[in-house]
């Protein structure tokens, strides 16, 4: 044996936990700011690295779009409240059990497909922030 | 990198192990719980854990990288060989560097491969995809790579427990 390791757990390694829990929660803030409340949510579909679809969902009835890449073929429902993945024929699945997205920031994303389902805007449009009285 | 019958044999028995490791842990989706794209165990982690201790970071490389390939072409999917390289690499530098430090346990290393594996599999994904859409999924996976890490760690601390009374890994 070259080196052999220490096996049961040493305070240094609560610090590498605690690293690793500080960079999820960095990241958490960086990347989950939650979405302003008003203002037109976008929905883009791209494939490959290239955008396919621009959806704007304000009042938007519910709207199903195929998409077709590497082979694939994916269903989006999109509607106001919410955009699914209801139907790909992809091995493994996951793009349809993430459910439903729905605030700016969000996205869905299928790798054997190569497809990516995310959300944008939500800022504030060209209103008030807050009316009060 | 000279490597004598005996450690060239030991490379490649690990690197079958790895391989199959990999296949098991198809059995055990995580992805069923938690669906993130390619999020799982990580179980070969724990022969890559092993070698780095027993072997040194160069042959532990070179298991990882016949890994990768091997992983890639009986997968018939050479897409997962930019994944598994860019992850496997990432969390072997990390290991690497925290083993080296010597203040890390068995555990301590382990979970910086698993989170630093997570890192370099998601800059994959936005590579492979061409936008930033899967960075939202890092906060969970560094979450479940606590849990994965301490998982391979604890298999590993069995693994050298149960082999330092054998002598087999003194190479």
């Amino acid at each position: 044996m070259r080196s052999y390791p220490e096996l049961r757990p040493v305070r240094w390694d609560a610090l590498a936990v605690l690293a690793v829990l500080a960079l999820a929660a960095a990241s958490a803030l960086l990347l989950w700011r939650a979405p302003a409340e008003t203002g037109a949510v976008t929905a883009v579909i791209s494939a490959d690295g290239e955008e396919r679809e621009r959806i704007d969902l304000t009042a938007l009835s519910p709207t199903t779009i195929t998409v077709e890449s590497r082979g694939y073929t994916l269903h989006v429902l999109l509607s106001e409240e919410e955009v699914r993945v209801t139907e790909s024929d992809c091995p493994t699945q996951d793009c349809v059990h993430t459910g439903a997205i729905h605030g700016s920031g969000q996205s869905i994303v299928c790798l054997p497909a190569r497809v990516t389902v995310r959300l944008e805007g939500g800022a504030p449009a060209d209103g008030p922030d807050l009316v009060i009285g | 990198m000279k490597l004598t019958t005996r450690q060239l044999t030991l490379c490649a028995m690990l690197t079958a192990m790895a391989l199959a490791l990999s296949y098991l842990e198809n059995f055990f989706p995580l992805s069923a719980a938690i669906p993130i794209p390619g999020i799982k165990l990580g179980l070969a982690n724990i022969v890559t854990v092993f070698a780095l201790y027993a072997l040194g970071p160069g042959q532990a490389m070179l298991i990882l990288l016949a890994r990768c390939v091997l992983g890639a072409v009986f997968a018939g999917n050479l897409n997962a060989l930019l994944f598994s390289l860019l992850g496997g690499v990432t969390a072997m530098g990390t290991m690497i560097l925290l083993s080296r430090s010597r203040r890390f346990s068995v555990y301590g290393v382990s979970i910086g491969g698993a989170a630093a594996h997570q890192c370099g599999q998601v800059a994959a994904a936005v590579l492979a995809l061409g936008n930033t859409a899967p960075c939202y999924y890092l906060p969970v996976l560094l979450g479940v790579s606590l849990l994965t890490g301490a998982l391979t760690g604890l298999v590993s601390a069995c693994l050298f427990q149960a082999l330092a009374h054998t002598g087999l890994t003194r190479i």
